[in-house]
């Protein structure tokens, strides 16, 4: 896997700072590369791209932080702080029993996400899906990176300030 | 610190698309913490509902399109409120203008009682929340 720098993405909300990932060359973040696939007024999933945006940016940005209400239950099971290598497991956001977008993301703690690229759901499951099987991979791959850079000290956590720095302090880092 | 591409698609987000995000995370809050307040299982919700488990873990993972039946039911299981819709009331004036205020339609809360005037000597919380 090429090597990935880990950024911030959003932070102006009162209870929970979003982080993303820059891949290799790529110019936008994956994060950026998802919204930017919807962007478009005459996109038909731009109001769906719409909606995941409010709810990453205020309810769980602003009002309620990364609480377990938003997230897939059976998948948070895995999560500890710091997670242990090899066992993170990306989450999805979900908005109802039909909603066609799927944004992969890590929750490190109610405070801290990091959010990961996704793509449309349209069939049973994520990984029969065209547009997500290879950015579920993906995800898996850029988390038990995180995961382990976490555990090693690599990266440091910390949930009172809401950052994401390097062992000497950067607030990019470089995995 | 705000990517530029949330920026742009912020800038040109449609206000109905706010008000149901933020209605739709409200209630999916509300109705998962009014289940764990009421130590209810999923099981236990599922027997209830008439409802298969797989369902309802739907629903408590905000995976679901609430309808208001399904709110309806919910509410009448729990005993609570999920949903408070604000009553408009118009009141006319002496000088014939009509004003119209809006109110929070809260619980029903009985104020035909007698109250005690609270004294000095009225200090165990026994008597205090017989007074209130």
């Amino acid at each position: 896997m090429n090597t990935f720098v880990v950024k911030k993405w959003f932070d102006e909300g009162e209870r929970c700072s979003f982080y993303t990932v820059l891949v290799g060359e790529n110019k936008y973040s994956e994060t950026d590369r998802f919204f930017m696939k919807f962007e478009e007024t005459d996109n038909q999933y731009n109001r769906e791209a719409h909606e995941l945006l409010r709810l990453i940016t205020y309810s769980i940005g602003n009002v309620y932080g990364a609480i377990d209400a938003f997230f897939d239950r059976t998948k948070n099971k895995a999560q500890a702080l710091p997670p242990k290598p090899k066992k993170g497991i990306p989450e999805i956001f979900q908005m109802g029993i039909n909603f066609p977008l799927r944004l992969y993301c890590f929750r490190i703690s109610e405070s801290i996400v990091i959010l990961f690229n996704g793509g449309i759901k349209d069939q049973p499951t994520d990984q029969e899906s065209k547009d997500l099987s290879l950015k579920f991979y993906e995800a898996q791959q850029l988390v038990n990176r995180i995961s382990e850079a976490i555990h090693d000290g690599t990266m440091i956590v910390d949930n009172d300030s809401r950052t994401l720095t390097d062992f000497q302090g950067n607030s990019q880092i470089i995995l | 610190m705000k990517s530029k591409v949330a920026e742009r698609m912020m800038a040109k987000m449609p206000e109905d698309v706010k008000i149901f995000v933020d209605k739709y995370a409200d209630i999916v809050v509300r109705i998962n913490q009014l289940l764990k307040e009421k130590n209810y299982s999923q099981k236990e919700l599922a027997e209830k509902l008439e409802k298969s488990p797989s369902e309802i873990s739907k629903w408590l993972a905000g995976d679901h399109n609430f309808t208001l039946r399904s709110i309806a039911k919910l509410e009448a299981e729990l005993g609570e409120t999920i949903l408070y819709v604000p009553k408009r009331i118009a009141f006319q004036t002496y000088s014939e203008k009509t004003i119209s205020f809006t109110v929070l339609k809260n619980d029903h809360i009985n104020t035909n009682v007698d109250f005690t005037p609270v004294t000095a000597s009225c200090k165990s919380e026994n008597e205090l929340s017989n007074v209130i």
